[in-house]
């Protein structure tokens, strides 16, 4: 790999890394203030498309976190060592 | 809960067909372990060292869900609404995780022939006592409350699937024993195969529970209609209970996560891990899988059960106890705790009532689920505190000229005899006033902020290497003391000034955040005073950790 493109690599990682953050605070943290309905306002609308707005913010953010990490897996994470992989174990038998 | 022979019957024989099933077959994959092993450290511990994709991404997502999963989770949906539902998003943090951490630990453990996590802290910073013993008691601190919890939650499946005078022992004891014969024989590669089974049992249970709950109320339209007209409290933060304020959750989702990934027993399963393709791929079906197997399996059974189950009274009061803690609907439990047996309830009582002998079919099976996640949790951290115990105090205080074959007799000997005293431990609580959802929800907690301990010297070591010797072990010591601090393992009675401080710490964010902040400070501060590590040493460790 060039230098180039291993800069490009650690710069997208960092970016996806700042993402995830932002998609953690966000998503199961203080950013659930932004939509949390309010149980003193009887006028309070607890639902979005048919589901519960508090779930339906966590299934967003679960999207939002999807895609970072196949971005970084296809993207920023290096396969090396995939050609020789196979699903168990080695094969070192002593009985 | 309702007439238990009741409920026995509406399931007849099949959950003793099926655990037996399960059962043997765990036994064979101990035996089928057995012979593929030498007698090396090194195959005992870490499988050789040469765990595939499958197999590691299994071993690793078993280990990491306990009984919690299928008991303790949506028991917390239950409780206090769909707010615990994003708890969730803790996991594709894990999953990135496995990668973050596990590719570097994998590169330095396979090239300088490390076991533990010790083996790695010690050595880098060049503490060979006083970073082993605090590594080693992080480890133990973390295994054991695993250990006696999964047991204890085998005991409670046991009781709810076969109810009976003795029941709870029989299924604790049988529990452990299999437990502790396939790992004793076996090593890790016994329990890494019986992982890869127990978690594919444990992602099915989770989706299936969920695919039933939403069935049983009439498909996705009519169940989230009925999830709408929840109280406004099932449906907002902080939940029924009042808890689960944004940091509190935040706090916990990070902690749950990351601090579960360098436990022991993890930290081994990188070692383990063939390559560092292995781990890539292993990170991926962790967070995509495992996620979704939350959101859309699991997570619904509490928010469903809170339809089926109601936790308001006719006239809409919540039921309470004497003390006003939130109780259940009667028809599920009469104590804080029974929150926990919603999933067993639903099954038994509207599986086979919806699908007739093919519910009672996959009622046993989500039921054997459970048990699959307790056993995986179990059999990782009697194993991995078996490495940890002899490794790093055996091998390094009592007998350092012990041979490989020795210490692997004593790590089996540590097993059994970790075993046995957790076993009777969980049976004698059983006899006092022990509340199971305290025992599985709190306890995994602090383990978990125990093990948070680790985070600071681990990101120093694989990313900033600026840490020392001196601030590596005091920045430990402050993490363990403030969780200890605030954890009721310290229940001496300072004053009510202090409780009171120590109950609002508890209230404001997780416990091991508490614990990490004071870790880091001090970890901070103490390196930029202190001799740093020789520079050649940190540039050979870089050379062999950042080799991608």
């Amino acid at each position: 790999m060039s230098s180039d493109e291993a800069d490009k690599r650690r710069r997208l990682g960092r970016v996806l890394a700042v993402a995830f953050v932002a998609a953690l605070v966000l998503g199961p943290g203080p950013g659930l203030r932004l939509i949390n309905p309010d149980v003193n306002d009887s006028g309070a609308v607890y639902t979005i498309f048919g589901l519960p707005k508090v779930y339906a913010w966590g299934l967003f953010w679960y999207g939002v976190e999807l895609a970072i990490i196949l971005t970084a897996y296809y993207k920023v994470w290096r396969p090396d060592g995939e050609a020789s992989e196979s699903a168990g174990n080695e094969e070192e038998s002593h009985g | 809960m309702g007439d238990p022979n009741a409920e026995a019957g509406a399931l007849g024989g099949l959950p003793y067909v099926v655990l037996a099933g399960y059962l043997l077959m765990l036994l064979a994959f101990g035996v089928a372990g057995w012979r593929r092993s030498t007698d090396s450290e090194e195959d005992y511990y870490l499988a050789g060292r040469g765990q595939g994709w499958l197999v590691s991404s299994l071993t690793i997502m078993a280990t990491f869900f306990s009984s919690f999963a299928l008991l303790g989770a949506p028991g917390m949906v239950y409780r206090d609404g769909v707010v615990f539902a994003l708890f969730s998003l803790n996991v594709p943090l894990a999953g990135a995780s496995v990668y973050f951490f596990g590719a570097k630990i994998r590169r330095v453990g396979q090239a300088r022939g490390y076991v533990t996590p010790g083996d790695m802290i010690a050595d880098y910073y060049g503490s060979p006592t006083a970073l082993r013993l605090l590594v080693a008691l992080i480890g133990v601190l973390y295994a054991i409350p695993y250990v006696v919890m999964q047991i204890k939650a085998g005991g409670i499946l046991s009781q709810q699937m076969f109810p009976g005078e003795s029941s709870f022992e029989i299924g604790a004891i049988v529990l452990s024993i299999i437990t502790m014969v396939y790992i004793m024989i076996g090593g890790m590669r016994s329990v890494a195969w019986t992982d890869v089974v127990q978690g594919v049992l444990l992602m099915g249970g989770m989706l299936i529970g969920g695919l039933a709950v939403v069935a049983t109320l009439g498909g996705p339209g009519p169940f989230f209609d009925k999830v709408s007209e929840l109280p406004p409290k099932s449906l907002s933060v902080p939940g029924t209970s009042g808890f689960w304020n944004p940091e509190m959750l935040l706090t916990v989702c990070l902690f749950g996560s990351i601090g579960s990934l360098v436990q022991p027993a993890q930290w081994m399963r990188f070692y383990a891990a063939r390559s560092t393709g292995t781990l890539r791929r292993s990170a991926l079906i962790f967070g995509v899988v495992l996620t979704a197997c939350f959101l859309f399996g699991v997570m619904l059974v509490g928010l469903g059960g809170q339809v089926l189950y109601p936790l308001v009274d006719a006239a809409g009061e919540y039921y309470t106890n004497a003390d006003g803690k939130l109780l259940p609907n009667p028809a599920v439990g009469d104590t804080p705790g029974a929150f926990n047996d919603i999933m067993v309830v639903v099954l038994k009582e509207r599986l086979p009532a919806l699908l007739g002998s093919f519910g009672a079919v996959l009622a046993s099976l989500i039921m054997v689920a459970i048990m699959a996640a307790a056993m995986s949790t179990a059999d990782s951290n009697l194993h991995s505190m078996s490495a940890v115990l002899t490794r790093d105090i055996y091998d390094r205080f009592l007998r350092p000229k012990a041979s490989q074959k020795e210490r692997t007799w004593v790590g089996r000997g540590i097993i059994s005899l970790a075993t046995i005293v957790s076993t009777l431990l969980v049976i004698v609580a059983h006899r006092s006033e022990v509340d199971p959802l305290a025992m599985i929800a709190t306890l995994g907690l602090f383990a978990i902020a125990f093990s948070s301990q680790l985070l600071p010297v681990t990101f120093d070591m694989l990313y900033f290497r600026k840490g020392t010797r001196q601030g590596a072990v005091a920045g430990m010591i402050t993490g363990l003391a403030i969780v200890f601090f605030i954890s009721p393992f310290m229940s001496l009675d300072l004053g009510q000034g202090i409780a009171d401080m120590r109950k609002a710490m508890l209230g404001m964010i997780d416990k091991g955040a508490w614990g990490l902040i004071g870790n880091v400070l001090v970890f901070v501060v103490v390196s930029k005073f202190t001799q740093p590590i020789d520079q050649a040493k940190i540039d050979e460790f870089a050379k062999v950790a950042d080799a991608d």
